[in-house]
């Protein structure tokens, strides 16, 4: 049994060190700028609060606060699916006084296109929310326990990374930089229709989020982001998902699929760049959806 | 079952304890159920497969050695190979071959009804059809005796480490180790947990985290900036790696941890300076295969220059068909086939070339590692893609240099992290060359503790569980 040791020995150098590293990790979790963190270590008053996917990301903070005088927050992320949106918004309303206004991109209500596993990312902030933990708990079982045993692999994650990017410096300025290729402007036909794929479920979630911020006070904003001009034939069901949602919450979602024409204010076919997010965000303004 | 899975995690808590419980026939009955367990978790309908193949080689290399006349020996060998590769061709080629028939008539304006048939792929049917012909052969060859039990040759056939994956063991090295019993060992516990948490760590940490943003590359190279591109094709590069040599550390660790050695499979063929040098560095047990019971046979290099490129190219040809059935992977082999004859007929003229130029030792290698680095990229294109379309594209999206900016990288997070991960891995691989970290880790208690506590604690922050099946267990 004495050689045996070195596993034990192993095994109890790794369980200190991922408690230690753990510790520390959960540390930067606390003290980042990162919106998720600001989400559930401050209560900070914000007049407007934003959620959407990768989309969501072109209310693009900075100006939107210049040109309004009003604060923001945002909790988009990349493929952001609407059940996590809705929790991550509630939990918001739950901790910080309530904002004037939400305003939701609907493109979230696809669940082919989002990342229907990014819940488990948010991992290491389960120690904050009841919701998330349920969650994970729930749907990504061998991950929440994983995170139990092991407190680094609970950081084991993209939106960690960005938690430890954010550690020392505001995330608000996180939008793509990029112009869209020449090839892809050129492309464009190629492309196979998008369309979106909802579920009751999904729209129960939505649904669930706008009341849940009603009730707090809230005003609710739907909308529609825009998509680059020569790919809006290739969008599918797009009105007829409006008229669901619309139907569904008695709110009409707002159409600015088209509110940008310029080439170079766009990164790609569905996102715009910080050019296209300032044309836009005035688009947003001068329809009093920022107010 | 997969090495990276739960279900193994329990298997092994399982298996090991009965493994040293057990002695002689009753362990090799474990380990021969065990084995198929492991393989049927995937398909249980599949074994019947590997039992046909594992008896009739049995029968046939006993009756080779019972029988004195070649002519009678032969028809035994033809007998098998017939069974192993009439398998092998049924469920792997016989679509390809079909379309690829189908296709070929059509251009001479013949529409043919052909009906292709829905064949699922047995997961590493080359690998034991390889291992279980080299058998025979070897037995058709008096390089070996014919194996005596049954119960041993079948777990020969079948022993979980390998099955699905590799390396392709030889019965000359393996088979003799069936007879011994293999005591209980701490020190083999203690090399074999280290192989093992190293292909964790190649296959869990790096291999799957460079796996999504390959993908989305390779599954369509249109649209995206030739930045990412470039980017996609190196980090293939060493996911295949990753993924390949991980699953070989991993079998090599448990088979030494239950007392057996396979030879290795990969020496950081990344760091070759030829194509002679990288097939002697990559996938070692199927080039050596291939060797000993194709380019060999062939004539190897012993009937002139022109006799010994046909035969280079053929073995080339062959090893990429073994690789998939698609012409991607024929091309794949193609290629690596004109390297090696490039080499041989441009190999002296470079040398001079680069001597004349009189550069450092140490720039000449760099130039030398970097050449055989991008032309085993250039084919890695092609292996990984799934048409020669979508690999057209992709070389002409990187020629195009459009968007060649850190600007236009995309996922910076996931590229960050797989630039870390691959930094981390050459560290270790290259200083290994010098430090041989495992021997360190043999001898030095306290050194083996903290790399191995590393290598866990680099696994639960970085490590992806539960998606990746590895990329070679398609083949």
């Amino acid at each position: 049994m004495k050689k045996a040791y070195w596993i034990f020995a192993t095994l109890a150098v790794a369980l200190l060190c991922d408690r230690a590293g753990g510790w520390f990790l959960g540390k930067i979790t606390k003290e980042s700028q990162f919106r998720y963190s600001r989400l559930y270590n401050s209560t900070e008053t914000e007049d407007v609060l934003f959620i959407g996917n990768s989309r969501g990301l072109s209310y693009y903070q900075p100006y939107a606060e210049e040109k309004t005088g009003l604060t923001t927050a945002n909790l988009s992320y990349n493929g952001m699916p609407i059940d996590l949106g809705a929790l991550l918004v509630k939990d918001y309303l739950d901790r910080h006084p309530a904002p004037k206004v939400l305003v939701v991109d609907i493109s979230m209500m696809d669940s082919v296109r989002m990342d229907n596993k990014l819940a488990y990312q948010f991992n290491h902030y389960t120690p904050y929310s009841e919701r998330l933990s349920n969650l994970l708990a729930k749907d990504f079982r061998n991950d929440f326990y994983a995170g139990k045993l092991s407190h680094l692999y609970r950081c084991n994650s993209e939106v960690f990374q960005r938690t430890f990017y954010y550690w020392k410096k505001s995330d608000k300025d996180w939008l793509l930089d990029r112009v869209i290729s020449q090839s892809m402007v050129n492309d464009v036909d190629k492309q196979t229709t998008l369309r979106f794929h909802y579920s009751p479920k999904m729209m129960e979630s939505l649904m669930d989020m706008v009341k849940y911020a009603q009730q707090k006070g809230t005003r609710v904003e739907m909308v529609v982001n825009p998509y680059f001009p020569a790919f809006l034939p290739k969008i599918g069901n797009l009105d007829s998902l409006m008229r669901d949602i619309s139907l569904a919450t008695g709110a009409t979602v707002k159409d600015f699929k088209d509110a940008v024409t310029e080439t170079e204010a766009f990164g790609d076919y569905q996102h715009v760049n910080k050019v296209g997010a300032r044309l836009y965000l005035d688009k947003l303004i001068e329809a009093g959806v920022l107010k | 079952m997969i090495f990276n899975s739960l279900t193994f995690l329990a298997f092994i808590a399982l298996f090991l304890p009965l493994y040293f419980s057990l002695k002689g026939n009753a362990r090799l009955w474990l380990s021969l159920i065990g084995s198929y367990i492991f393989y049927g978790w995937w398909d249980w309908r599949f074994l019947s497969l590997i039992a046909i193949s594992t008896l009739v080689d049995y029968y046939l290399g006993r009756s080779m050695e019972d029988v004195n006349d070649d002519k009678k020996r032969r028809k035994l060998l033809i007998i098998s190979m017939v069974l192993n590769l009439g398998f092998l061709g049924f469920f792997k080629y016989f679509n390809f071959f079909t379309d690829s028939f189908v296709t070929l008539l059509q251009n001479f304006g013949m529409n043919p009804s052909v009906h292709t048939l829905r064949i699922i792929l047995p997961v590493g049917i080359s690998f034991y059809t390889f291992q279980s012909m080299s058998y025979t052969i070897d037995v058709y060859r008096k390089q070996i005796q014919a194996e005596k039990s049954l119960l041993r040759f079948s777990t020969f056939v079948a022993f979980w480490p390998q099955l699905v994956a590799g390396p392709i063991v030889r019965a000359a090295d393996f088979l003799p180790q069936f007879h011994r019993d293999h005591e209980f060992n701490w020190d083999r516990i203690v090399s074999g947990t280290g192989r093992v948490l190293w292909g964790f760590f190649k296959k869990c940490v790096v291999a799957d985290s460079l796996a999504p943003f390959v993908d989305q590359i390779f599954m369509e190279p249109n649209g995206f900036a030739s930045v990412n591109l470039l980017i996609g094709v190196i980090f293939y590069s060493f996911q295949i790696y990753c993924d390949f040599s991980g699953y070989s550390d991993i079998a090599i660790g448990f088979a030494r941890i239950l007392g057996f050695d396979f030879n290795e499979n990969f020496r950081t063929p990344y760091f070759s300076q030829n194509f002679s040098e990288f097939w002697s560095r990559w996938h070692i047990s199927l080039s050596s295969w291939l060797r000993d019971y194709l380019y060999i046979p062939l004539g190897g290099n012993r009937n002139g220059k022109l006799a010994t490129y046909k035969n280079n190219m053929l073995t080339m040809l062959l090893g990429g068909l073994w690789h998939g059935a698609n012409w991607t992977f024929v091309f794949w082999g193609l290629l690596h086939g004109v390297y090696l004859i490039a080499q041989r007929q441009l190999g002296k003229p470079f040398g001079a070339l680069m001597s004349g130029l009189r550069f450092p030792p140490a720039l000449k290698t760099g130039v030398n590692i970097g050449l055989t680095y991008f032309f085993t990229c250039v084919a890695w294109v092609y292996f990984r893609s799934p048409n020669f379309e979508n690999a057209n594209d992709l070389f002409a999206g990187i020629a195009g240099m459009e968007g060649f900016s850190f600007v236009n990288v995309m996922s910076k997070f996931t590229v960050m992290k797989g630039v870390l991960l691959i930094g981390i891995l050459l560290v270790v691989e290259v200083s290994n060359l010098r430090m041989h970290w495992s021997s360190l880790a043999f001898k030095n208690p306290n050194f083996r503790v903290a790399a191995y506590a590393i290598l866990l604690l680099l696994l639960a922050f970085f490590g992806s569980f539960g998606s990746g099946a590895f990329i070679y267990f398609q083949f």
